[in-house]
């Protein structure tokens, strides 16, 4: 994160998070600032009564009072319901902009949800959007009092008496010179504030996250180290930042308290009646409300502090939102394949348009029913080839095309009706083992289900389960091995029936009794597909139709088998490492 | 998540604790509690002099006769703000930040101590990095909440006891009226405990469907369905909109409450003394006073409700904080003893993990030779895992024990027997810090030849020069750009410059590429030669050469020997040895999909 994100240059930008519920909440303002009007008014009320008195000490002021009784209620009920407005369009904020970042999601590159990460899109969509609510529910209605009210209270003042009213007016700008003080050079130091706290956060997660595995190691020492060394940081930064601004902060609190408007407006006021140039029940009025500026002061800074930390935030909604989102044929000018036929026409593709490009000039052609591999060394591009057919990005340059239709011309569901996926981290979502199954095609019948189930060879662990193809699945769920979460999937494929199979890594995983039957499930699901396979266990595509092999980003060879091995190319040098690799066997000294 | 109330600690247990936190800086913490009180009494005090003050200026201004009190006033006012001002320094002279500082590197020396296994779900991560992450946010508000309390409580007591002298009846009024609040808000906090359970449980849930959606997007767009779960996840957000709603209301309501009180309890003490002025027993300038005393306590009361929560949350942090530091380490047996060889005894070792019934080890028993590999296999969840965490003693066996050299893990030190043990997991944790760092950790005292030479027997040293910058590349900046077996090839160099006798390696090439693997494996060969070595292998053949295979099955020793001994039993080994090999004929061809 760059510090530039707290600079108060984006305050517009802060407020216009709130311009889906902005009415609401500027009816919300309205009402907090008519309530502190009304507020003023019953005080002054009460100081009329006691004016009333004065003047007649045995008659009730009732007009007064019934006043001061009225605007006491109506001011309550209008904070109340201002701040019961602006919670309510709070929550209706999280609601929309919640509903709005998951719909954008859906239409992102998917290659776009898989780089930033699950965690961090939830927690922008959970943490970065709950963060708001301080700022939208609770400090819109102190806003609204904290401009009001001074400017009313200086009025009122004025009206009553302008000795006074500059007495309150002389205290408040002693103090608001002391803040101006305090907060000199206030933006660097809570930059570098701002900085030291998240690489404390940072250091924390690192430290507890990695705990089980450095404890092994030292336990603990280097990484604790570290930990200690970012506290010392933030500890120094806090510690001179007192220094410098302690005094000065200190001192503007003490003088915007109330206490020293109430004694200054005392001793003028009673040394102006004693010399009788003012009534007692002005004074009075002027001693009931007078603090109020300074008072209302005091929240607007650290109301400031809280709209600061909502920034980053905001920012990171903002970031989301102005994502790209995969372009979409119109439903009218929208192809739909012929045949199952793919093929890749001089495919450029890098992941940011600055970036190197992860592939390169990529051609080939997979005939329908029949059977490619994409093999080569980490890093080569054969995944995202695999990921690219999906549109989890689009290409650079060039196209890729289905039954002679370019991917981008599709709708995204014709696309999904053609392709189904298998890829090595399978995902259950919590519900029935049976409705993840059935996942996208909620018409098909328990028996559909099973028997897919039964060609994934998932039907005998499933029925051992205790609610069979109720079990609940996911997080809350119950514990699958790696295996069989994968023979849920691949059931799930199973069901989908769609002619172009795309595989990455699908037997990475598994256990060897497990492994086993996770072939003979993939056996079932290929059976008369176009398939396109991301393998690393070679010996199991030596019989495949086409092996494309890549290297760096590019199509280095293709062909079968024998023939890829003969060529003594990257192909013969990854089969060479495969088979040593199999051949390896740790050996026991004493074996 | 529990769905109950969270118990309410009492007052005095939260003080305790609180001191308990403050450490060293317990008695300056008190001295400065103690000092906001007397300074909201003083100001109480300064406040009640307004009542003789108003008595000599109204009706008729008497100069001579106010000034007295006007200076007393002044006096008592500036030695309120002089106290609240010494008090405050324990924020303002750093004592705040030198505190949470402590606490901090206590809680994470804490997290060095505590048994393992307390620590290895993520739930635990994610709860304990919060923890020590907002000490700060959740204390650092500690003084000016207690000086908020102070002016809400203290300050009308003593304006009241102030007033009983000059009209008794006044005065009682106000000490009947304000102190209320104290059981008002005690009265709240449990509605207002619940609310939050509510709304927390709300959070959880919206939290863990938005996590789903966001993770299992590639899926549900392959299934065509993002509409249906989005509609889902949609309903789980209006589910939270609702109870949002509700807790406002409900929250509302003690709040109104306790407000009401407040403004009935000024306008309560406004018509009472006009009722006495009007009686004429009531002079007209004490009631004058007393509002304008009252009028100021409104102020603080309308804080003190709000920072109510603020109270609650430091509150739980405290509690939390202590429970934390109450987790007991693991026992260590007197006194210390050293291994003299390192072979390895396990003895009848039964063991369940910390608050689980479920039996994870039973009745088992196993003697690894020095300098011999043994293997472990079996189904996942079978226990081999626990085994090997057992011996690094993330948690200490229920019954039975483990010895190395004959000595009991448990009179062995902690960071001794962390030197006879190195593991290669999985998973591979690289911090942000240069590839140089990453590697010396295992030994902080090595010298740049040493990690060097360790990253030459890794097989690494050569793909970490052609790096931007060798070996001070910071793993942050590159992070995607190591692949899997790069990154454990450092992990093995790490393992190699620690040098320790027993080597614990679980699934090390089990996520790699066959290029990958190949380099790994040689790591591996560097690495194990001369030690005791333990592997827990998928891949059979890979450990056919072990001295002893043990096949672990429901946490019970299924079988145990040699690859050709346990072949020739016909049991679980040899059925998983069978299964496997039939894979490796497995292969694909178009049409038929398999032969």
């Amino acid at each position: 994160m760059s510090g530039s994100l707290s600079r108060s240059a984006d305050l517009p930008k802060v407020w216009s998070i709130m311009r889906p519920v902005w009415g609401q909440i500027r009816f919300a303002m309205g009402l907090a600032g008519i309530a502190s009007a009304f507020t003023l008014g019953a005080l002054t009320m009460l100081a009329w009564a006691v004016h009333r008195l004065l003047a007649t000490p045995d008659q009730w002021p009732w007009l007064p009072l019934l006043l001061a009784v009225v605007l006491t209620v109506l001011a309550y009920v209008l904070r109340l319901t201002a701040f019961n407005q602006s919670h309510y369009a709070a929550f209706r904020l999280e609601t929309r902009l919640r509903t709005q970042l998951s719909e954008h999601l859906a239409r992102l590159p998917l290659g776009y949800v898989q780089q930033t990460g699950a965690g961090a899109l939830t927690k922008v969509l959970m943490e970065d959007v709950k963060a708001l609510h301080v700022f939208v529910a609770d400090s819109t209605p102190l806003y609204a009092r904290a401009y009001v009210s001074p400017i009313l209270t200086f009025a009122l003042l004025w009206w009553l008496d302008w000795h006074l009213a500059l007495v309150a007016t002389a205290v408040l700008a002693l103090g608001v010179a002391v803040v101006s003080l305090a907060m000199r050079n206030s933006g660097e130091m809570m930059r570098q504030y701002n900085e030291a706290g998240e690489n404390v956060s940072r250091a924390v997660v690192e430290y507890v996250q990695a705990m089980p595995v450095v404890r092994t190691f030292d336990t603990g020492t280097v990484t604790f180290g570290r930990y200690q060394r970012a506290l010392e940081a933030y500890r120094d930064i806090v510690t001179r930042w007192y220094r410098m601004a302690g005094v000065s902060s200190r001192l503007s609190q003490l003088i915007l308290s109330p206490l020293p408007t109430l004694a200054a407006l005392i001793w003028v006021g009673a040394w102006l009646i004693s010399q009788e140039n003012m009534d007692a029940g002005v004074w009075l009025a002027v001693l009931l409300v007078g603090t109020g500026m300074a008072e209302s002061l005091l929240p607007l800074m650290s109301l400031k502090h809280l709209v600061a930390k909502t920034q980053m935030s905001i920012h990171r909604i903002h970031e989301v939102m102005a994502e790209p989102e995969l372009p979409v044929p119109d439903e009218t000018a929208a192809k739909t394949p012929q045949d199952a036929n793919v093929r890749f026409e001089k495919v450029n593709f890098c992941y940011t348009p600055s970036g190197p490009l992860v592939l390169r000039d990529v051609s080939f052609d997979v005939p329908a029913g029949t059977v490619t591999a994409l093999v080569g060394p980490s890093g080569a591009g054969k995944t995202t080839v695999a990921r690219l057919i999906p549109r989890f990005w689009d290409v650079t340059d060039g196209s890729i095309r289905i039954g002679d239709v370019d991917v981008r011309e599709m709708l995204p569901e014709t696309l999904m009706q053609q392709v189904a996926f298998v890829f090595q981290d399978t995902f259950l979502f919590a519900d029935s083992l049976a409705n993840n199954i059935r996942l996208g095609l909620p018409e098909a019948t328990l028996d559909e289900v099973i028997a897919a189930a039964k060609a994934a060879q998932a039907h005998d662990f499933i029925m051992a389960l205790p609610q069979g193809y109720d079990t609940q699945a996911g997080e809350r769920g119950i514990f699958l091995s790696g295996g069989q979460r994968q023979r849920i999937t691949i059931a799930r494929a199973i069901l989908q029936n769609r002619p172009i199979l795309v595989l990455d890594e699908a037997t990475a995983f598994a256990d060897p009794e497990n492994e086993a039957a996770l072939v003979a499930a993939l056996a079932n699901l290929m059976q008369g597909k176009t398939v396109l396979m991301v393998a690393h266990r070679l010996s199991t595509i030596r019989d495949a139709d086409q092996i494309l092999v890549f290297d760096q980003g590019q199509l280095a060879e293709r062909g079968k088998h024998d023939a890829l091995v003969a060529q003594k190319g990257v192909y013969a040098r990854l089969w060479h490492n495969y088979e040593q690799a199999q051949d390896w066997v740790l050996a026991g000294e004493q074996a | 998540m529990s769905t109950n109330t969270p118990p309410i600690t009492s007052l005095r247990e939260t003080w305790r604790q609180l001191m308990r936190s403050a450490r060293s800086r317990s008695a300056r913490l008190r001295a400065s509690l103690i000092a906001l009180a007397v300074a909201a009494a003083v100001q109480g005090l300064a406040l009640a002099c307004l009542m003789p003050l108003f008595q000599t200026l109204i009706p008729a201004a008497n100069w001579q006769a106010a000034l007295p009190w006007l200076l007393i006033m002044s006096v008592l006012m500036l030695t309120s703000l002089a106290i609240r001002w010494w008090a405050q320094g324990f924020d303002y002279l750093g004592y705040t930040v030198a505190n949470t500082h402590e606490l901090r590197t206590l809680m994470g020396e804490q997290l060095r101590r505590i048994p393992l296994e307390l620590l290895q779900d993520k739930r635990a991560g994610e709860v304990n990095a919060t923890l020590l992450g907002n000490v700060d946010e959740n204390l650092n508000y500690l003084l000016t909440v207690a000086a908020m309390m102070a002016h809400a409580l203290i300050t009308p007591v003593v304006v009241a006891l102030a007033a009983l002298y000059f009209d008794w009846r006044m005065g009682l009024i106000l000490l009947l009226v304000f102190p209320l609040l104290i059981p008002l808000y005690r009265w709240r906090r449990p509605s207002f405990g619940r609310g939050m359970q509510m709304l927390a449980d709300a959070n959880q849930r919206t939290s863990s469907d938005i996590l789903e959606y966001t993770q299992g997007l590639p899926v549900l767009r392959a299934a065509c369905c993002t509409g249906e779960k989005a509609e889902h996840l949609r309903d789980s957000f209006s589910h939270l909109e609702k109870i949002q709603t509700i807790g406002q209301k409900k929250g509302a309501k003690p709040n109104l409450i306790l407000a009401t009180v407040m403004e009935l309890a000024v306008l309560l003490v406004v018509f009472l003394g006009i009722l006495f002025v009007v009686q004429g027993s009531l002079d007209i300038a004490l009631l004058a006073a007393l509002l304008v005393i009252v009028v100021r306590f409104s102020e603080p009361l309308a804080t003190f409700v709000i920072y109510a929560k603020v109270i609650d949350i430091m509150e739980a942090a405290l509690g939390k904080i202590d429970a934390l530091s109450n987790i007991k380490p693991l026992p260590q047996q007197t006194p210390a003893q050293l291994p003299d060889g390192f072979e390895i005894r396990f003895e009848e070792i039964s063991f369940a993990y910390a608050n689980t019934e479920k039996q994870i080890l039973r009745n088992l028993n196993a003697q690894l030779p020095a300098r011999s590999l043994t293997a472990l296999v079996g189904p996942s969840g079978s226990g081999k895992t626990t085994i090997t965490r057992l011996l690094m003693r993330h948690a200490d066996p229920q019954k039975g024990r483990i010895t190395i050299g004959g000595v009991d893990l448990r009179a062995i030190e902690p960071e001794r027997l962390n030197e006879l043990i190195s593991v290669v997991f999985q998973d591979v944790y690289l911090f942000d810090d240069s590839i140089l760092a990453n590697i010396r950790m295992a030994r902080p005292d090595a010298s740049d030849e040493e990690v060097e030479a360790a990253a030459r027997a890794a097989h690494c040293h050569e793909f970490i020069t052609r790096l931007p910058e060798g070996y001070q590349t910071l793993v942050g900046e590159i992070g995607g750009r190591l692949s899997g077996g790069e990154r454990q090839r450092i992990s093995i160099a790490r393992a190699i410059l620690k040098d320790a006798p027993i080597v614990i390696l679980d699934e090390p090439t089990a996520a790699l590429d066959t290029e990958s693997e190949v380099a790994v494996q040689a790591a591996i060969d560097t690495l194990v030669r001369e030690r005791i070595v333990i592997v827990i292998a998928h891949r059979l053949s890979t450990i056919a050469g072990a001295d002893q295979i043990l096949v672990i099955d429901k946490g019970e020793l299924a079988e145990s020997g040699k690859h050709q001994e346990l072949l020739a039993n016909q049991g679980r080994y040899a059925r998983m040895w069978q299964a496997q090999q039939s894979i490796k004929e497995w292969h694909i061809t178009s049409a038929q999909g398999v032969i």
